[in-house]
């Protein structure tokens, strides 16, 4: 399967299915929620979605609305539209029971809000580089976009970028400058819904929250675990915003087991972050 | 399957045929493809391109061809500079090996 109309939309959906597995037994499912603009299932496709399926876990993924091979439309970008696609195409999939959830950056705040619209439907979630959507992550928002767009349009951007990032990277910043360009992006996202700051203590399925020690969010490591009942942090030391293209072997082994077993894998030489504690 | 329909050349010309959809999408029609082909920086695709590109492939050769286990073999750098012939290949021993079995 590769494309479903949700919300009349045609939407590129992959899954995964599981390998093994005993007989009669009902597979978990993982949803792998990708990041915003330069980002698109391809990320976890070719990543870490192989191994889930080899752990017998069945996967899905699509790419957002404007992003991938999903239809790209002028306006339509707020959150909760992008939340309700996902709970569209799990009914669609008859994807009735809870599923996990891995959101990378934006994916992440995705995963927050659908897991606090539709507890139900959701066994864990796993974030990497994210926050939930309260106001301040919107107020943020509105400024990175507004940011992002003016910097991208500076002359001698592109090859300022190709040559920092390498040429792969400067072709992704080209298709996020569109996207920005012709799309009301930018100014949809930071009019998304927020919830209040102390919204995700509602939350009763384990999250579990991984951060780059050099990123500004890692100050939300401590309130991951605090706040959250079953609600769990990591730390990966020296990263920044990156910590999925960075550390793939890392963040593998750590979402494999999260998934798997609810639990974190022992650190060890593959495996090298540490757990924060509430604050 | 035979391997007189599986050889190099047929197998180069599906991959190409398959690669050319993909670059209609782009409004782009007047490229040769040949084993020497680099995906990035002659055909200027996207990694989303590929995962279009890992369906065709196993709609036309079945389950044994596994791109996700394909590209596995390498990393990014190694993925960026990778030519049509690596691929071809790789479908080649693989359809070799079913055939064998």
């Amino acid at each position: 399967m590769t494309h479903l109309t949700i919300n009349g939309r045609s939407t590129h959906v992959q899954v995964l299915p599981p390998e093994g597995g005993a007989e009669g037994s009902t597979p978990q499912t993982v949803v792998l929620v990708h990041g915003m603009l330069t980002d698109s299932l391809a990320s976890y496709y070719f990543t870490i979605a192989p191994v889930f399926a080899k752990a017998g876990v069945e996967v899905v993924m699509f790419d957002h609305r404007g992003h991938g091979k999903t239809d790209r439309t002028e306006s339509g970008y707020r959150l909760e539209e992008v939340v309700d696609d996902l709970r569209l195409l799990l009914d669609a999939l008859d994807r009735r029971g809870p599923v996990h959830l891995v959101g990378n950056s934006y994916g992440g705040t995705i995963a927050y809000a659908f897991a606090l619209e539709h507890p139900d439907r959701v066994a864990s979630v796993a974030t990497i580089e994210s926050e939930p959507p309260t106001g301040a992550w919107a107020a943020k928002m509105s400024v990175n976009l507004a940011k992002a767009r003016r910097d991208l349009h500076k002359p001698g951007a592109n090859a300022w970028i190709v040559a920092r990032y390498g040429a792969h990277t400067a072709r992704l910043a080209k298709a996020a400058l569109r996207l920005l360009d012709t799309t009301r992006i930018a100014d949809e996202i930071p009019m998304s819904r927020t919830v209040a700051d102390d919204a995700i203590a509602a939350l009763p399925m384990p999250v579990l929250g991984i951060f780059g020690s050099k990123s500004d969010l890692a100050q939300q490591a401590p309130v991951i675990a605090g706040v959250i009942t079953r609600g769990r942090s990591i730390v990966v030391p020296g990263r920044e915003h990156s910590v999925l293209v960075e550390e793939p072997a890392l963040c593998e082994r750590v979402l494999i087991t999260w998934v798997t077993t609810g639990e974190l894998p022992a650190p060890d030489a593959t495996a090298s972050f540490r757990e924060v504690r509430a604050g | 399957m035979t391997t007189s329909t599986n050889d190099g050349d047929a197998v180069l010309a599906r991959i190409a045929e398959m690669l050319l959809d993909i670059l209609d999408d782009y409004g782009v029609d007047d490229v040769e493809i040949t084993r020497d082909t680099l995906f990035h920086d002659d055909l200027e695709i996207e990694s989303i391109d590929l995962v279009t590109l890992a369906g065709s492939l196993r709609a036309e050769y079945g389950d044994a061809i596994n791109f996700a286990e394909f590209i596995a073999r390498y990393d990014l750098d190694e993925i960026i500079a990778l030519r049509v012939g690596q691929l071809v290949d790789y479908v080649t021993e693989r359809l070799d090996a079913g055939t064998a079995a």
